[in-house]
């Protein structure tokens, strides 16, 4: 096993995009690794002709994964759009590695993102030294992914600035770069897309221009539908985790991630799981992201500081800390949860002394 | 000779088109079509041209006009395209099924044995209505396009249909208690699921309804149905099974008279019963000693609103509109129908433009390419309409599954169809006043002082009584009475109501004056027949008028209630006033109105003894009405007469204490009790003497309204104030309380104002009137716009 930490997806899921090409049989866009049907199911997993297991990246409805890939193969880019957490960057990396096996090609977006960041920049030695050439150039990830023909991504679009995001209208319209320094172009290859992935709680960010609006198909991704279906990414998630950290501890019982999933679920929706009880809702997003995390937060817990077992107390502080993001509106919120709906539960007594034993 | 069976799903626009091309290539001698013998007679109408699809053939009995069946015909329905062949060559065409004459007695019978069976003390039972009731969702193979209208049994849900609801006969009662969900109904889920799909709608589709090539597909879908009824428990369903029968014996009939060439049209399940015929004595046996009741038929518009799902009916179509798009494009890739959401979005306001339309109908291409599907279908549309022109916001969708998917068509039937006789007025009227039916609502302002609108007034007003609910009648903002606002939708169900009230007369003024006479009979108690009586007047039923003004006399001499007697006079005072503008005889009314008052006169002064204080505040209340209605009237004498009836009911000793003080404020108002005899009364009332608590109400009732009319009113202020003035330090502690609890009432800033009003030595409290700057009525048009942003539909 490598030493790196965090793998891309194109490195981690090596084997199944390989088994996947080998399969392909359908017609391949240009520059694709495989064809759109291949890559949906390397989204949501499935068993290919060979009997090769593919595990599914995207639990959920297989239909959006569908436009998804569908806009891809259009000339229209395509926006993810959704609350923090709803995997959004994790269904665009995996887009990306599946399509030009190249999920690295991304500019992040935060509110000082500048157009050199998307177009490209300037060696300014080199500028100064030699003037305006190409070796002076500063070479951005969607201008490489444009003359290579692969997917480009942009995380997080709506927090660059207005005049910033306009500048890849010329981008997606065009199809084309213009570097008037130079008096060139570059020119999109065949294959060039770009993702780009924006959420729709944060406050303060700029809206899409309508004119940049109408390049990209927008696709929502919701919460999970259904406890199960949350439950299954969670436990698939931490699995994935406990082997990349090699952490001692046993692997979580399903009834933990029952219990946390549970906790995430009532407080995002306001209402217990019986549909009875109605609960103030917290400030955060409480998404299935920060549910995985509480486990993986849990596990370390257990395993460096517990016996290796999952236990309530490991998970606690996690789950406090995920929930109250707000120190007095939420701990509120947190303390009323707990005493009207843990407490009563029988078979939660140990959460609700791990946290009340917090203090919080 | 050749017999072909075409098993069809109804509604299906594959269908309709797979039967078409049959048709046309085998050139049939007779068709015989799955629906109700007795409507024969009106096919004839079918090729009319001025009979236009969404129709309905209703069949009622005419005795009891809620047992009634309709069987709906879009032009994409199967049966619809049979017809029409069979019209426009000129052969034969009949109906094969059971006659609904059987069918209704047979259900008939049922509820009778339901009602007996049904043991009350069993709750979840009583909840299924008996053994008929319990929900199959064969319907919709099996007869989704016999909608039932309710039994007289559940008068709450009027309309709710009983097609998918499966008939057990009494033998196998036990079968009934089978849960639903673990027993699945529906035979083409069972080859949907066999095929990967997770519905059996979707999979009938794509396997029949979107095909171009038809060949063979009769067949294939009799073979699949032949076995799935021979894998599924056979159902022991006695009037499936005559049904069937019926539809032999109607096929071996048109053998028997030497017919060539026969097609059958008929729901897929039924195919192999029709295919593998049995012998013919036991069809003979089981139709014999049918019971039967009259029935007659008649065509009705309908919409496709009714079709869907979304109206009420267990068993309906999807997406009618888009079924309608396919069938008049069956070419089209998604271009035509992404131009028509296009321009439904534009008609809204919400910019669409060309290139949003170009590459919604390349996503949707795209995804149909990427389900291996040959060309992409309603649900690819909608993902791409979702995702390119709503930027993947659902709210706007909903637009367009109402205006397209659904939609809002109407169909038309000729006039001269034979029909009710109240049907044929109600369209002539509708024709004569320009208020043509449809289908989505459309909002009306009527001026009354025009002739045309006073009439549509009149004639919406009669169908209200009629208990026909085409129009609702909207408070209208605006001065004057001569304004009516109005929204009319039809719903095509109002056929029964109007086949119901046909009874009471062959026209809408006759049928709605002898219905009203007959609820005023009915109705014995004053407040109601005051309320039909406004009803009824803007109706203009003369006749009617005069029966309700004889009950209401009747009512008001037996009545010994004067609160019964002041409750119904404020409406009776106001329908006097609308006289005017109405041009209605507002002296009959007025005669009432001078009969009650006088009798309320006499007894109130009684009625105000000895009463509590609950009846008393209610009392007060009507007070109020009762002196606001005679200020209305204007009339000396009425006026003088209820004056004097105040006098003695102020200085009567033992009227409650609130009513006093009330009566003798009202008294002030009308200047009859001024000055001295006024400080008089009042100092008496206020005495050290009386109780607290009666002194409190008195001054309750002086005071009645809020504190507002002692600042403006500077004579009761004169009074009030030198009375606290006189008081010597030891008795104003002790009425201090009393004051109190008067003037807590009253709204914190009357209150201030009060205070202001004492400090300033209660001179001159002048009040300012608050202009708020807002204009009501253009205020009033923005809200529906707010409401449409906001995604709410207006109503």
């Amino acid at each position: 096993m490598s030493t790196i930490l965090r793998q891309h997806a194109e490195q981690q899921f090596a084997q199944e995009l390989e088994e996947l090409k080998k399969q392909d049989g359908d017609q391949r866009p240009a520059n694709w690794l495989m064809s759109p049907r291949s890559v949906v199911t390397y989204l949501v997993g499935g068993q290919l002709k060979n009997g090769f297991e593919i595990t599914p990246k995207y639990i959920g409805n297989k239909r959006l994964m569908e436009i998804a890939v569908a806009t891809l193969t259009t000339d229209r880019a395509l926006l993810l759009y959704g609350l923090p957490g709803t995997a959004k960057s994790w269904v665009s990396e995996h887009l990306a590695a599946a399509i030009s096996g190249d999920s690295t090609l991304i500019v992040q977006g935060t509110a000082g993102t500048g157009e050199e960041a998307i177009r490209y920049g300037w060696n300014y030695a080199r500028l100064l030294a030699e003037g305006p050439t190409e070796k002076a150039l500063v070479e951005t990830p969607v201008m490489r992914a444009m003359k290579d023909g692969k997917i480009a991504r942009i995380e997080e679009l709506t927090r660059i600035g207005a005049d910033v995001q306009d500048a890849l209208i010329t981008i997606l319209s065009e199809k084309s770069l213009p570097i008037p320094e130079l008096n060139t172009e570059v020119q999109s290859v065949r294959g060039f897309n770009i993702i780009a992935t924006a959420n729709n709680r944060d406050k303060g960010v700029n809206d899409l221009s309508s004119a940049l609006k109408r390049r990209f198909n927008t696709v929502i991704l919701p919460v999970p539908d259904s406890m199960e279906e949350e439950i299954d990414i969670v436990r698939r998630r931490v699995e994935s985790f406990e082997k990349v950290m090699e952490l001692p501890a046993e692997p979580p019982a399903l009834q933990e991630i029952r219990r946390i999933v549970t906790i995430f679920r009532e407080l995002r929706s306001g209402v217990t799981t019986d549909g009875k009880t109605k609960i103030k809702v917290p400030s955060g997003s409480l998404s299935t992201a920060e549910a995985i995390s509480v486990v993986n937060n849990g596990l370390s817990m257990a395993a460096y500081f517990g016996d290796g077992q999952l236990k309530a107390y490991d998970l606690a502080a996690g789950i406090i800390g995920a929930i109250i993001k707000d120190p007095v509106q939420d701990k509120m919120v947190w303390q009323e949860y707990l005493e009207t709906v843990v407490k009563p539960r029988e078979d939660w007594k140990d959460i609700y002394r791990a946290c009340r034993d917090l203090g919080a | 000779m050749a017999i072909h069976i075409l098993g069809i799903r109804h509604h299906g626009p594959g269908s309709a088109r797979n039967v078409k091309d049959f048709l046309e290539q085998v050139k049939p001698d007779i068709v015989l079509v799955e629906g109700p013998p007795e409507a024969d007679s009106i096919l004839q109408w079918a090729a009319h041209k001025e009979l236009v699809p969404p129709v309905a053939i209703l069949c009622y009995q005419p005795d009891d006009p809620q047992q009634s069946c309709f069987y709906p015909f879009a032009e994409f329905s199967p049966e619809w395209q049979a017809i029409l062949y069979a019209k426009q060559q000129h052969i034969h065409i009949r109906f094969m099924d059971l006659p609904a004459a059987s069918q209704f007695a047979i259900e008939a019978e049922k509820r009778k044995e339901a009602d007996h069976t049904v043991k009350p003390e069993n709750p979840i039972d009583t909840s299924n209505d008996g053994v008929d009731k319990v929900i199959s969702s064969l319907a919709l193979m099996n007869k989704d396009i016999l909608y039932k209208s309710a039994t007289p049994l559940k008068p709450g849900q009027p309309f709710k249909s009983q097609a998918h609801k499966k008939f057990n006969s009494s033998a196998d009662t036990d079968e009934s208690i089978t849960d639903p969900v673990a027993f699945p109904f529906d035979p083409i889920a069972h080859l949907a699921h066999a095929a990967g799909y997770a519905e059996g709608e979707k999979w009938w589709e794509h396997m029949f309804e979107h095909r171009n090539n038809n060949e063979a597909v009769f067949d294939a879908v009799n073979e699949a149905m032949q076995a799935l009824r021979e894998g599924l428990p056979q159902k022991n369903d006695r009037l499936e099974q005559l049904r069937e029968a019926h539809m032999r014996k109607v096929i071996r009939q048109a053998e028997k008279e030497m017919f060539q060439n026969i097609a059958v049209i008929c729901g897929a399940w039924h195919a192999p019963a029709l295919t593998n015929m049995p012998k013919q004595k036991d069809d003979n046996e089981l139709l014999k000693g049918l019971p039967k009741v009259k029935v007659e038929c008649t065509w009705i518009p309908w919409t496709y609103n009714r079709l869907s799902f979304f109206s009420g009916y267990g068993a309906g179509i999807v997406s009618p509109g888009w079924y309608h798009h396919i069938w008049q494009h069956p070419a089209d890739d998604g271009t035509l129908w992404m131009a028509k959401v296009a321009s439904l979005f534009r008609k809204k306001q919400m910019d669409t433009s060309v290139a949003h339309v170009i590459e919604a109908v390349r996503l949707a291409n795209a995804l149909a390419a990427l389900r291996n599907l040959s060309k992409p279908g309603l649900e690819e549309l909608n993902e791409a309409t979702l995702s390119i022109l709503c930027n993947g916001e659902p709210m706007m969708m909903s637009l367009v599954q109402e205006e397209l998917i659904v939609s809002n068509r109407i169909g038309e039937v000729p006039a001269e169809i034979p029909k009710p006789p109240l049907q044929l007025d109600i369209e002539k009227q509708q024709k004569k006043l320009r208020l043509p039916p449809t289908a989505d609502f459309k909002d009306y302002t009527l001026d009354l002082r025009k002739e045309n609108d006073l009439e549509r007034s009149v004639f919406l007003h009669r169908l209200l009584l009629l208990e026909i609910k085409w129009g609702a009648k909207y408070e209208v903002g605006g001065k004057g009475t001569f304004k009516e606002q109005w929204r009319l939708q039809w719903d095509p169900a109002f056929s029964i109501d109007i086949i119901e009230k046909g009874s009471w007369g062959n026209t809408v003024e006759e049928a709605a004056a002898k219905y009203t006479a007959n609820r005023a009979a009915e109705t014995n108690t004053l407040p109601a027949v005051c309320g039909l009586l406004q009803q009824t007047i803007p109706a203009e039923l003369p006749t009617a008028i005069q029966s309700l003004i004889e009950q209401i006399n009747n009512l008001a001499a037996a009545s010994g209630d004067v609160m019964q007697l002041m409750e119904a006079l404020p409406g009776l005072v106001s329908i006097t006033r609308y006289g005017n503008v109405r041009k209605t005889d507002a002296a009959l009314v007025m005669e009432i109105v001078t009969g009650m008052i006088t009798r309320i006169c006499v007894s109130l002064p009684a009625a105000c003894t000895a009463v509590d204080e609950d009846a008393a505040l209610h009392l007060l209340q009507l007070f109020e009405q009762m002196n606001g209605a005679v200020g209305v009237l204007q009339q000396p004498d009425i006026t003088i007469s209820w004056q004097q009836t105040l006098q003695i009911i102020a200085s009567g000793k033992n009227t409650s204490a609130v009513i006093a003080g009330y009566s003798t404020r009202l008294l002030a108002d009308h200047k009859l009790m001024e000055g001295e005899a006024l400080v008089t009364q009042f100092y008496y009332a206020m005495s050290t003497a009386t109780a607290p608590a009666i002194a409190a109400a008195w001054l309750e009732g002086f005071l009645k309204g809020s504190g507002t009319i002692l600042l403006i009113d500077n004579n009761l202020w004169d009074v009030v104030n030198q009375w606290v003035e006189q008081l010597e330090e030891e008795i104003f502690m002790q009425v201090l309380p009393l004051l109190r609890r008067t003037f807590s009432n009253f709204s914190k800033p009357e209150r201030r104002k009060l205070g202001e009003k004492v400090k300033h030595g209660g001179s001159t409290g002048t009040t300012k009137q608050v202009v708020a700057g807002i204009d009501e009525t253009r205020a009033n048009k923005g809200i529906a716009i707010v409401m449409q942003l906001m995604g709410y539909k207006t109503n």
